[in-house]
């Protein structure tokens, strides 16, 4: 009875928004085929709960410019991994190695970022099944084999 | 087959996919675990307050046990069942999660402690009140079942 | 803006709603705690409402089970309520938008409304009815209810992370 109730409720609350907050492994919300390396400056960061999100804008050869959005963990879980809110100054150069969200929207998980002071942090836990996870809190770069 | 190589089959497996390409079907899954968390953890506090001494006092506690003992179990198995759909969604991550197997332990000590001391001190508290080692067990159980919770919490958050 | 809108904006805006936001523990402890305190408020309650419908403990009055769980019940009521709460005021403009959110709201005035339905009229009469292993069928409805409508604030609560 609650199995059905719960699909019921689910069928009538479904909406076609994209989830912000979704539990997710790797490999429900981003596609291991479409790797992206973006090169941008930051323009917002929202170090929030459950996920923490950063933006920015990516100049490609044409001089286009887009608005990309890069998800993270919590601000507890990214502590732990070296990475602090002030580390993600607006306006400051950041590189985003990591993969495109399945929907194909402007969305990435960020794998592996270069921060503005040039550190390397890694963005997935071990083990989550995404490029570059080697088991352990480093990770290795996308696209080394697995 | 090693103890890695098991759960990347799990990864592998039709349900390990179903459950990492559907969000709609993990969630379902996650909600099925969490409704059954509800019932399993009322079980257990019941059956160890009662244990303890704190409420039901008269009622056998042999009987209480052995009747919520079938809510409880049921429960379990439904937690177990939904708990491995779980894992075959991120079984690399929870292979090396500390706190994967730190609840994986507790579950352990939890049900084997249920079926043999736990099991012992309901008969041996009888309807009257429980003497210390009938309310330590209760202890025990309370313990082991609140960190298989919280272990599980913090699966999620390292 | 609606008026309650605004408030949620002024909640989520808030020092102290930014500050659990963006904890590295507070927000994590607090959330654990509201998930793990539905097995004080609905795991007991269900206790109770399955003696109603004649599952468990038939050989114990609805009056004694209703004195042992009640309390508990409570007191999981109010863990989940201030935590809920927090967690509220920390996401509070989010909320607001959130469909699952809404529902869980609706909801979980539907199953306060539902005790008190059932407190004020056929409970009146328990003794009438305490000892019989199966509860005549308003309290059996009013366990129904409550099993389903419980059951659905934490489907709701669970599905505000899709949304």
């Amino acid at each position: 009875m609650k199995l059905r109730f719960a699909l019921l409720l689910t069928l009538a609350l479904s909406i076609s928004a994209i989830p912000a907050y979704a539990h997710h492994s790797f490999a429900a919300e981003f596609d291991g085929t479409k790797p992206v390396r973006l090169v941008g400056k930051i323009t917002r960061v929202e170090w929030t709960n459950p996920h923490t999100y950063f933006y920015l804008d990516v100049v490609d050869a044409q001089g286009k410019v887009t608005n990309w959005g890069v998800e993270g963990a919590s601000p507890g879980a990214l502590s732990r991994r070296g990475w602090k809110r002030e580390d993600l100054k607006i306006g400051g150069k950041v590189i985003v190695e990591g993969y495109r969200a399945k929907d194909g929207s402007n969305l990435a998980d960020g794998r592996l970022v270069t921060l503005p002071d040039g550190r390397k942090v890694y963005g997935g836990s071990p083990g989550d099944g995404g490029p570059g996870d080697d088991g352990t809190d480093h990770g290795s770069l996308p696209g080394t084999s697995k | 087959m090693s103890l890695h190589a098991l759960f990347m089959a799990l990864a592998h497996s039709p349900l390990g996919h179903a459950m990492q390409a559907s969000k709609w079907d993990f969630a379902i899954v996650e909600m099925v675990h969490l409704l059954a968390l509800a019932v399993l953890g009322g079980s257990v506090l019941v059956v160890d307050l009662r244990l303890l001494g704190v409420l039901l006092k008269g009622e056998s506690a042999r009987s209480i046990g052995r009747d919520l003992g079938r809510l409880l179990l049921g429960s379990l198995l439904v937690m177990i069942l939904s708990g491995v759909a779980l894992l075959s969604e991120e079984a690399g991550k929870c292979y090396y999660s500390p706190a994967f197997r730190c609840k994986m332990a507790l579950l352990t000590a939890a049900t084997v402690f249920y079926f043999t001391l736990h099991r012992r001190a309901l008969i041996h508290a009888g309807s009257g009140n429980p003497n210390l080692w009938c309310r330590l067990a209760a202890a025990v159980s309370l313990l082991l079942w609140l960190g298989v919770g919280i272990a599980g919490r913090v699966i999620g958050l390292l | 803006m609606p008026i309650l809108q605004h408030l949620c904006q002024l909640l989520y805006d808030s020092s102290f709603g930014t500050m659990i936001r963006e904890s590295n523990n507070a927000f994590p402890i607090i959330e654990s705690v509201h998930v793990l305190s539905i097995t004080l408020l609905f795991g007991t309650i269900a206790i109770l409402d399955l003696r109603m419908l004649g599952l468990v403990l038939r050989p114990i009055p609805i009056t004694r089970v209703a004195q042992a769980v009640l309390p508990l019940t409570w007191s999981g009521f109010v863990v989940s309520f201030v935590s809920g709460f927090l967690l509220f005021w920390a996401e509070a403009a989010k909320n607001y938008s959130n469909p699952a959110f809404r529902a869980k709201l609706v909801l979980l005035a539907l199953a306060g409304l539902n005790p008190l339905i059932f407190h004020t009229s056929i409970y009146r009469r328990v003794h009438q009815w305490e000892s019989l292993h199966i509860s005549p069928w308003r309290a059996r409805a009013a366990a129904i209810a409550s099993l389903t409508l419980w059951s659905g604030v934490i489907i709701a609560g669970r599905a505000i992370a899709y949304f």
